[in-house]
Formats: structure tokens, sequence, C-alpha cells
């Protein structure tokens, strides 16, 4: 039996004039996951997170929170607690007033506030700042009190937009495995909002790619990447290479594809949508592979030129120039890649890969 | 580490600039000159005040002005009509500024022109329609009328010529209020007056000082609107500095304006340090 969920949006829309920011969004969030909205900039990621929290109010539909309605009930009466994208800590409060603000306005007693901000700060490892003043801090010290500000509100859900952005690289990667562990120790479910989709694969239990205020697919994040519903989903998440087809017919068990680069293509029917508008055939880097003899019949393989080999540590991505404007992209293990930076930039190579690695995909599943 | 010792100023160490010293010297002279011979001047022990000559050192027009009661009451008169002119400015500045950058309504532009418009109105004009205004309405305040209600017209005056300055700067200091402050304050648990109370009031403060002072600053000297809102009973120091030097310029006005600087730099020391006591905790 499916846990009862914790959040549960059903059918929401939101219009500014007759601007459709969100359409139809349904979801439910289970207890205690890291549930991420992803999609690229303005398709509505934060207006959804705010109708949640209830400081933007939807057009249609329903939130309802931990089985209560939400309808009607303002911001600070809801029970779940936000992360704003830039922080938002108050300057003229130091960190522990920041953090004993929710608190205060619950008038809990004195002796009570004190210990549980001390608990945050604990938390959030800013213990010996707690008399620091705001502009005494670092951008990553101010994330914490904000999010130790919204923890200690016990929230139902803590809601965080894009809450790693405005980091620099390094923190933020330092930081993606910091949330995950206090998501973790708290137990409370975290609903987050980013555009990265290399964030959202390793802190996500399930991410909801939104494009354009849809929702396009919800999954997890390795469901996602092995089968993505349409072209959109596959590109945003993972590299892929992508073949538009032309057309397609049908022969009892296998499905013929017209395409320009890779000439006509037999896949397996099991691998057809069930939307076929506008369809592409698309494989992963990965499953690509790169050899100087002519591969074996049953494989797909394209002839093109080596191109850049990029070093990426413990793999490389490998180049392939088909013509002019076009390239495929593999991935290559170390060994693989010595063997191919040995040759000079532009021997002619075969990518190959089985057809069973492929993906038929939709341009747009749920049109 | 070892501080550098460089013979070139550097790009940023304008104190070291020749050109820039000399500049700020020059600035200084325009500015303080007249002042300081003013203040110098209360010490002379000359009759006239207008007298360059200095003839040895002397507090006794300290003292003759402390025994003008005239003088005294107008300098009274002057400090308490500052003081509830610059609460109320700071008030009804405070409010329209919250006003105008928090809501949108019908005709907004119009409303926010109209609360400008005293600032660039010749104040010639503001006071000859106050003090038509006042006696169009019978709004004058009668003889007898006891301290400080007997200066409610110039009290008013000055409320409505210093308001809209106030209201300029507190605007100024919202718009650089990040609207998520308050979006976060709501979630976790405030209400609209404790967002105002708590984030958006201490946000406003260095605002409401600055308006503070210059309301303030605006009321201690204006002669202008006073003169035509003031009655024989009213007189501000100003106005009785003025007709005093018509008679004759003595030392006596250079110890009471001295004694005015001394109040206004007292004032804005204490509004500064109030600032910086704020910045620091
Ligand atoms: N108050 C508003 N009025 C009009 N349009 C808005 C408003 N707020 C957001 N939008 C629009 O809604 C879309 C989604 O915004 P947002 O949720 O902030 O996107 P993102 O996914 O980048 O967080 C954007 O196109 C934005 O321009
Ligand atoms: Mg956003």
């Amino acid at each position: 039996m499916a846990p009862t969920p914790i959040i549960s949006v059903h059918d929401v829309c939101k219009y500014y004039g007759n601007f459709t920011a969100l359409e139809g969004i349904s979801f439910d969030i289970k207890p205690g996951e890291i549930f991420v909205l992803l999609g690229p900039s303005g398709c509505g990621k934060s207006t959804l997170l705010r109708i949640i929290a209830g400081l933007e109010t939807e057009s249609k539909g329903d939130v309802v929170i931990d089985g209560t309605d939400m309808l009607g009930i303002p911001a600070n009466k809801r029970p779940v607690n936000m992360v704003f994208q830039s922080y938002a800590v108050f300057p003229h409060m130091s960190v522990e007033a920041n953090v004993a603000y929710g608190l205060k306005l619950e008038r809990l007693p004195k002796a009570e506030i004190k210990a549980k901000v001390a608990e945050a700060l604990e938390q959030v490892h800013l213990s010996q700042f707690s008399h620091r003043m705001p502009d005494q801090l670092s951008g990553g010290q101010r994330q914490r009190v904000a999010l130790a500000r919204a923890l200690v509100k016990r929230p139902q859900v803590l809601l965080l937009d894009e809450p790693l952005s405005a980091l620099d690289a390094k923190l933020r990667d330092a930081m993606r495995l910091e949330l995950v562990k206090l998501q973790e120790s708290v137990g409370v479910s975290f609903v987050m909002v980013t555009h990265d989709q290399s964030e959202a694969m390793a802190m996500a239990d399930r991410i909801a790619v939104l494009k354009d205020g849809k929702l396009r697919q919800l999954d997890s994040p390795t469901a996602l990447y092995k089968n993505p519903c349409d072209q959109f989903v596959a590109d945003f998440i993972g590299r892929i290479n992508m073949f538009d087809v032309s057309s397609h017919t049908r022969n009892g068990d296998a499905v013929q594809f017209d395409t320009k680069t890779l000439g006509t293509v037999t896949l397996p029917a099991s691998l057809m949508p069930a939307n076929t508008r506008n369809l592409a055939i698309a494989v992963r880097p990965e499953r690509v592979r790169v050899g100087l003899e002519q591969p074996a019949a049953e494989m797909i393989a394209v002839t093109g030129t080596l191109g850049d080999v990029a070093f990426q540590g413990d793999s490389s991505l490998v180049e392939i120039i088909l013509d002019g404007e076009r390239s495929i992209t593999a991935l290559a293990t170390e060994a693989q890649a010595e063997t191919l930076m040995a040759l000079e930039i532009g021997t002619q190579v075969y990518a190959n890969w089985q057809p069973k690695d492929m993906l038929v995909l939709p341009e747009n599943a749920s049109e | 580490m070892a501080k550098l010792k460089r013979d070139k100023p550097g790009p940023f160490e304008y104190s070291r600039k020749f050109s820039l010293r000399f500049s700020f010297f020059l600035a200084s002279v325009f500015l303080y000159a007249p002042i300081i011979v003013l203040v110098v001047f209360s010490f002379n022990n000359s009759r006239r005040g207008g007298n360059v000559i200095w003839k040895g050192f002397t507090t006794k027009y300290y003292e003759k002005a402390f025994h003008n009661d005239a003088l005294i009451e107008a300098f009274t008169n002057t400090l308490t009509i500052a003081f509830i002119s610059t609460i109320f400015a700071v008030i009804l500045g405070a409010l329209t500024a919250v006003v105008l950058w928090r809501f949108r309504f019908p005709f907004k532009p119009v409303f926010e022109g109209m609360v400008a418009m005293p600032i660039v109105i010749p104040e010639i004009c503001m006071g000859v329609s106050l003090a038509v205004f006042f006696s169009q309405f019978g709004l004058y305040v009668p003889a007898g009328t006891p301290y400080p209600f007997n200066l409610t017209n110039i009290i008013l005056a000055h409320i409505t010529f210093s308001f809209p300055f106030a209201a300029m700067i507190i605007r100024t200091r919202l718009n650089n209020f990040n609207r998520e402050m308050e979006e976060a304050a709501k979630d976790l648990g405030a209400t609209e007056f404790q967002v105002f109370r708590d984030i958006l009031v201490p946000h406003m403060k260095p605002g409401l000082i600055a308006g503070a002072l210059l309301s303030f600053t605006l009321s201690l000297d204006d002669f202008v609107i006073t003169f035509f809102t003031s009655g024989p009973d009213t007189v501000t120091f100003p106005i009785k500095v003025y007709s005093m030097v018509r008679f004759s310029v003595t030392p006596e006005i250079n110890a009471a304006s001295t004694i005015l600087i001394l109040i206004t730099l007292l004032v804005t020391a204490v509004a500064m340090k109030f600032q910086t006591f704020e910045e620091s905790h």
C-alpha cells in the first residue's frame, strides 16, 4: 500500500492575464522523500513552489497538505516552510535571532526557543556563528541560516527554491551531499526547485520535469534517464544523440525508420511509444562504441571522423563528426579513450551501437 | 603581513593626491568659512556684530542672549515647532511612502506627483496659499491659547512642506527592499502587521532617521512659510533674527546663531551615532 501523500497537488493551473504559467499540474509527494521540480528557466517551477507555500494563489485546482485542503489558508498558517532563492536572511537580526524569529511568533517559552535554536544551529554547523550578523557571513553560511530558520519550525515539508544556484561550483557539489544528509537526519520531505539536471539527478528520489507550465514526466532519476517519455525529457536529462525520423513503417514485429543521418534503421516494434507524432530515435553516449574496423552487420553504424576527446577523469567524451554540422557523442572508458587519443584528429572511425539500446521518442508525449 | 611603503599614491589613495587634497580644502573653505567667522565673532568684545576687528574675548553676548526673553521665546518656539512637525512629518511621510511602494491603484502616478509637488512649488507660493487657506477657513489660533497649541498653524504649515521630503527619502529606501524578506517572514508565521513591525520598519530605519533629520533642519531655519503663517505672538527664531538684524547687527545674534548651529550638530551627531549603533549590532 502506498503511504498517504504529505502533499497532494491536483490539477493546479496559474494564469497571469492570458499567459499560462502552469497548466493541469497533478502529483503526490510522499513523506520523507526529496522531490525535485526540474525544468528550464521560466517553466513555472518557482510559481508552483510558491503556490504550495501559499505565497501565490492558484487560478484553478487544489493543494492538500497533510490531509487539509489549503484553499484560503495564508502562507503564515501553512505547515510548510521555505528556503528562498536569495535566502532572505533578515539583515538586522543576528544568526540566532533569525532562527528564533519563527518560534517567537509562535510565542513559545524563551528557554524552549533557546534550546531549539541551538539544536537547529548545531544541525547546520553554525553554532559558533550564532552571534554574527548576516553581513559577516559567507553565502554558504547565509544559506545555512535560511535552512535552520525554516527547519526549526518543524515543517511537514521543506520547500527549497534553487537553494544551490547562488553558491560557487565547488561549494555547490559539497552542499548537494550535505542537503541529502540533512534531509535524512530530519526526515521531512524536501520539495526542491532546480534548473540543473545533474543536481536533480544527484539529489532526488523523484523528479517532476516541467516545460512551459506543463508536467512532462514524473519518475525516479534512473527511470527518467532510461525511459524518458519524450524528446524534451531525453535531451534535458543527461546527454543524448537524437536523430529525427522523417517517416516510419511497421512490418509485423519490426518498424523501419527513415532518418537523414543514419539512413533506414530497423528496430523492434516493442520500442514504439503510444504517441507517434514527430518521432525521433536516440541513443545515449555510453551506448555508443567507437572503432576503427567495420562493425558487425547487426549493429547500427555510422562512419565519421574523430573530433575532440574531452577528458573527464574516469571517462572521456568523444566527438565523432559525421558531416560538417552533425556529430555524435560517445562516452569512452579510460582504456578506450587512451587508444582514441593516440589517433590523429580527423581519422576515419565507426560509431556503432546495438538496436536495443535505441530509444524511440515522440516530440511531446502528452500532446 | 608587513605594510608596503610606496612613494607614489596608488589609484585608490585619494587622500595622498595633492589635487584631491586641494579641492577638498577649497570646498571646506566655501562651506565653513562663514560659519567659522560667525562663531569666532560671537566672542568678540565689540558692540557691533558686523565689526571685523577683534577687540578681545568675551562671553557677555551669550549672557545677553540668554537674558533676552523675546529671543529665548522665539528660540523655544522654533525648537518646539521643529520637534513636533518632525514627528508628524516622518509618520505621514512613512505611511505615504509605504502606500506608494506597496499598492497599485488607479491614478497612482497622479498621486505620486501630487505628493512631490510641495518640493518644487516655490516657498513663497506655499506661504501665501497656506496663509490664505488658514484665514479663509477661519483656522487661526485665538490669542491666549496655551503653549504649544498657539503654534498649531505654523506646525501644520511645517508638516505640509517637510513631509514630502521625508516621504521621498523613505520611498527611495523602500525601493531596495527585497520582497522575499517579507515573504520569508510571512512563511515563518508573521501576520501583515508583524511583517511591518519586525521587517519593514527596521529596513526603513535609516530612511526614517534621514527623513527626520531633513524635516527637522528644514523646519528649524524656515523663514518664508513661517513668516506668512505666524502671528505677533508666535515669533520663531529666524523671524526674530531677521527683525533684530533690520534694527542692528549685534554679536548677540552671532551668539544665538552659534547655539542653533550647536543644536543642529548635536541632533545630527545623535542620529548618526544611533545609526552606526544599529549597524554594528
Ligand atoms: N507576477 C507575475 N506576473 C506575470 N507573469 C509572471 C509573474 N510571476 C511569474 N510570471 C511568469 O511565469 C513564468 C514562470 O515563472 P517562474 O515560476 O518564476 O519560473 P521558473 O521556472 O524560472 O522559476 C515566467 O514566464 C514568468 O515570466
Ligand atoms: Mg525560479
